[in-house]
């Protein structure tokens, strides 16, 4: 006899927990099938959550380095290095206590964690496959939620061993830093990454197949990145492919071609390989597509309510495709995620606007972004005007002692909207929120000049930008 | 011209009480004004002798105008047309952000108004329009087809506390400053596009749809085009035959005949009439008469009739609710709308909260704003805010009525005359006292089961009125 639950979800990441929790407190009851041995998907066991922990540690490196600007002493300066085994027990510990923290929520809301590997079986049945090889059939009453989410994935041609060419998974837990590191991908993986090894100690290399870092972001933040990339001694080789990559005794030889040298193959030897060229859905065992669910490349097809082509099935999260491209971001698998739970209760939603999804890279300087780029902007034929603001110019910047950077608005003339707002620079992922709120709320320019800014911050960096964008900023 | 409520635009000069010179007292009777919602005796705002009269009995200005200054006998006339070109500006072009009406209200007989007591005479009033350029038209709220607000307590000599927001100003604050702005750009009125956002916020999505392609057939009226309100289609003229007497439409005539026609063009009236059995009401009224003539209140069968509607609205929310576009808005309070017949016409005060009241409570307030209506005494705010009306056409011996829909409500109760009839009771005929109530419904919203499960509840409660209410 199948245990019934209302809602049944398979995964427990950043999508599903979320989905649930929000199902169990309308009063549904819930199942989560998770597999791993801890709840919370990618994102706390090997995304979002250990590589920020690791930033955090190459912020307070960054600080111990700088002591005597800072005026601390006691110690020198120039011995301080990373001691990578508390490093890593500092973020282990952390990532337990979060973990833990969810399935507190779970038993709070009542929500049965079903351990195991799920396989559709047909309607809106599921078998879990446990991790001692017994099987328990699972039936939804209402719906069946996949969020299964994604996994790194490499590119034709390059093969990940995961000890010497490897994905973020293992980058998380290297035990010792790398010499030299070679990064293929600039995306927030790649970039992050890269900052976070160039604090450490590595020799840091990132390699962009396009022509410039972070090509998802407003042009002028991309070439702010690779300025300050340059004065940090990362190495950006943009236009450039890697042709071949092959593991040995002493490390990793790399064969690129484009970029400085033309169409010539240049070569680079680096202790490790990170391959960060973007991550691909997971559905393995899975069985969606034998139970005739429309399926693209791997991703579950679904439509803006997060239906898929079999009725009672929903997906959200990394997994999904609308049709177009769909950010494989946790916040954006959570309000997917409540989205779907208050359907299923009954509720009127409405669809995600993606256009207001806030984008975060934390590397060093932090990116934040929202909406439209200058260039996306023009694109879709809008009279577009921009104003900027230089972190350097702010007081709280200089007390920071980063400087780098700046917050840039672009905006339609015609009716003063706000269309993008891209802030590279200290703080930037925590003052994008400001931002996303005027998105949200359809905000002017005008009604952004009016909004006071509290002094000394670093959002009067966006205030600032806003006046810029109206004519002059007062503080330049 | 004092902020007599907040969707009204303006108001007529009817009489001046006081002449130029002479003295008056604080809160004595300065002038009398017509409204397209209340005619009322305007009390002065400051004590001091009256300078100047600058609109003269039979115009027509808008709200937040300068219609007189009062001073120190002697002192002259002062001229600051910055500050009362700006308010009267502000008042007529509308602009105005949340409650600003309301607020602006308080500089509004003019330039003395507020300051009286520190500045005998000179500057207007510093309250105007509060709102930084919101461009939304606030003086359309004025012209016919625009949703009632409840109205601010605009009283022009004491402070005005902040009003809660109407449904004009909800549903206009429901959208962005970016619909706002775009609005402005197209001369829209937000209020006239449905919105897709949560809690109905009109979207850039909407505004840009609706002026793509705005509907061919607008459910409500157009937008007037500015503080004067829109003139409805000229019907044909009646001609004038040799000794006719030919006398202009007064205010309250001209805007009853513009809100007639106005329910008329928008609800799909629909009628219900049900015969109500008022013996046990009598029985209970006779019995109870006299104890509450000593407390002062007059027993009537419309205080019965009212108190069953009151509770059953309660019940039936469909019945106490108004349509906003593509919105219903279903009423929290129930605020009761009774029709007084006056010489010159009609009024429709309102009890406020009427739900909250006991049948001693309810024919005390009822009392008490139609004695005020006649006696021309009516605070502007009461008669806004109404949720459901009560008219009795029965008084004159009518058997039933068909009443027009007091906009924007969904439904008024007409009450005929009420009298002995033969009526068959198990069998026999017996004589008992009788009439008709008839439920007039917007069938938009109302359908024709809810109208009649409403009225059959009425019925009952009418019938089988509890005593120990009284």
């Amino acid at each position: 006899m199948a245990s019934e639950y209302d809602v049944v979800i398979v995964g427990a990441g950043t999508g599903g927990y979320v989905c649930a929790i929000r199902a169990a407190q309308l009063g549904l009851k819930v199942a989560v099938v998770e597999k791993q041995k801890a709840l919370g998907g990618t994102c706390l066991i090997w995304g979002c959550i250990p590589t920020k922990a690791l930033l955090e540690h190459a912020h307070a490196l960054k600080v111990a380095q700088s002591a005597k600007e800072w005026g601390l002493t006691g110690f020198d300066p120039a011995a301080v290095r990373i001691d990578m085994p508390a490093v890593h027990a500092r973020k282990d510990k952390m990532i337990t206590g979060l973990t833990g923290g969810i399935e507190m929520l779970f038993k709070k809301n009542k929500i049965d964690w079903i351990k195991g590997t799920a396989r559709l079986t047909g309607g809106k049945g599921v078998e879990v496959t446990s991790p001692d090889g017994t099987k328990q059939p699972l039936t939804a009453r209402k719906e069946l939620v996949i969020a299964t989410g994604s996994a790194a994935r490499s590119v034709p041609g390059i093969e990940v061993d995961r000890e010497k060419i490897i994905f973020s998974d293992e980058a998380i837990h290297l035990k010792e830093v790398p010499k030299s590191i070679a990064i293929m991908g600039s995306g927030a993986v790649g970039v992050e990454f890269a900052s976070i090894f160039k604090s450490f100690g590595s020799e840091v290399t990132v390699i962009e197949l396009l022509p410039r870092l972070v090509p998802g972001e407003d042009e002028a933040v991309s070439a702010e990145l690779e300025k300050n990339f340059k004065k940090r001694g990362i190495k950006s080789l943009t236009n450039t492919k890697v042709t071949a990559a092959k593991a040995g005794a002493t490390g990793v030889d790399i064969e690129m071609a484009g970029g400085e040298a033309g169409g010539k193959t240049q070569k680079l030897t680096v202790d490790i390989l990170l391959v960060a060229t973007g991550r691909g859905p997971v559905t393995d065992g899975l069985d969606a597509d034998k139970l005739g669910i429309k399926m693209d490349r791997g991703y579950v097809v679904v439509n803006e309510m997060f239906e898929t082509s079999v009725p009672g099935i929903s997906a959200i999260g990394d997994v999904i495709t609308m049709g177009g491209p769909h950010y494989q971001l946790a916040h954006v698998s959570s309000a997917e995620g409540i989205v779907v739970a208050e359907r299923i209760a009954g509720h009127t939603v409405k669809p995600i606007n993606y256009d207001h999804v806030p984008r975060g890279t934390y590397c060093e300087p932090e990116i934040g972004s929202v909406g439209l780029t200058e260039a996306q902007a023009r694109e879709k034929g809008y009279d577009v005007r921009t104003g900027a603001f230089p972190f350097k110019a702010l007081a709280r910047a200089r007390m920071a002692g980063e400087t780098d950077g700046f917050v840039k608005i672009v905006a339609d003339k015609k009716y003063d909207e706000i269309l993008g707002v891209h802030i590279i620079g200290p703080r930037a992922t925590e003052l994008i929120a400001e931002a996303v709120l005027m998105l949200r709320m359809e905000c002017t320019i005008e009604e952004l000049i009016k909004t006071i800014h509290a002094h000394p911050t670093m959002s009067e960096a966006v205030g600032e930008a806003s006046h810029a964008a109206h004519g002059a900023a007062i503080h330049i | 011209m004092p902020q007599m409520g907040e969707s009204i635009a303006e108001g007529t000069i009817v009489r001046w009480i006081k002449k130029v010179g002479d003295t008056v007292d604080r809160d004595e009777p300065l002038f009398e004004i017509s409204t397209d919602k209340v005619d009322a005796e305007i009390p002065s705002p400051a004590a001091g002798t009256l300078l100047e009269i600058a609109v003269k009995e039979g115009e027509t200005v808008p709200v937040n105008s300068v219609v007189a200054q009062i001073g120190a006998a002697g002192e002259g006339v002062a001229r600051d047309t910055s500050d009362t070109g700006d308010t009267g500006g502000k008042g007529a072009a509308g602009a105005g952000g949340a409650g600003a009406g309301g607020l602006g209200g308080k500089g509004a007989v003019s330039a003395d108004a507020t300051g009286a007591a520190s500045a005998p005479t000179g500057k207007t009033a510093p309250a105007a329009a509060q709102g930084d350029g919101t461009p939304a038209a606030r003086s359309a709220s004025a012209a016919p087809g625009a949703p009632e607000t409840p109205a601010a307590p605009a009283a022009p000599t004491s402070p005005v506390p902040p009003v809660p927001p109407g449904v004009d100003d909800l549903r206009r604050q429901k959208s962005s400053p970016l619909v706002r702005r775009i609005a402005q750009e197209h001369g829209v009125d937000i209020r006239h596009i449905a919105g897709s956002g949560i809690a109905g916020r009109v979207t850039k999505q909407d505004i840009l749809s609706y002026i793509e392609s705005p509907p061919a057939a607008p459910s409500t009226p157009a937008p007037p085009a500015g503080p004067v309100t829109a003139k409805p289609p000229a019907p044909p003229a009646g001609s004038v035959m040799p000794g006719d007497e030919v006398v202009p439409m007064s205010v309250m005539r001209r805007k009853i005949a513009e809100h007639m026609v106005l329910s008329q063009r928008t609800s799909a009236h629909v009628y219900s009439v049900f015969e109500v059995n008022y013996s046990r009401v009598d029985q209970i009224r006779k019995a109870k008469k006299a104890e509450f003539e000593q407390r002062g209140v007059k027993l009537t069968f419309t205080s019965f009739i009212a108190k069953v509607a009151v509770d059953c609205l309660r019940r039936h929310k469909t019945i106490n609710a108004s349509l906003d576009g593509d919105n219903v808005v279903y009423r929290r309070e129930t605020n009761l709308g009774i029709a007084v017949a006056l010489e010159a016409g009609l009024i429709v005060p309102v009890v406020k909260r009427a739900d909250e009241m006991n049948i001693l409570g309810l024919s005390r307030a009822i009392a008490d704003v139609a004695d005020r209506a006649r006696a021309k005494k009516l605070n502007p705010d009461e008669v806004h805010g109404g949720t459901f009306t009560i008219t009795n056409p029965g008084n004159f011996g009518a058997q039933f009525g068909l009443p027009i829909i007091n906009q924007p409500q969904v439904a008024i109760l007409g009450v005929g005359t009420i009298e002995k009839r033969p009526v068959v009771i198990d069998d026999m005929i017996g004589i008992r006292l009788m009439g008709f109530l008839t439920l007039g419904y917007d069938h938009r919203l109302v359908d024709g089961a809810v109208a009649d499960q409403f009225m059959a509840d009425l019925k009952k409660g009418i019938e089988q009125f509890d005593p120990s209410q009284v």
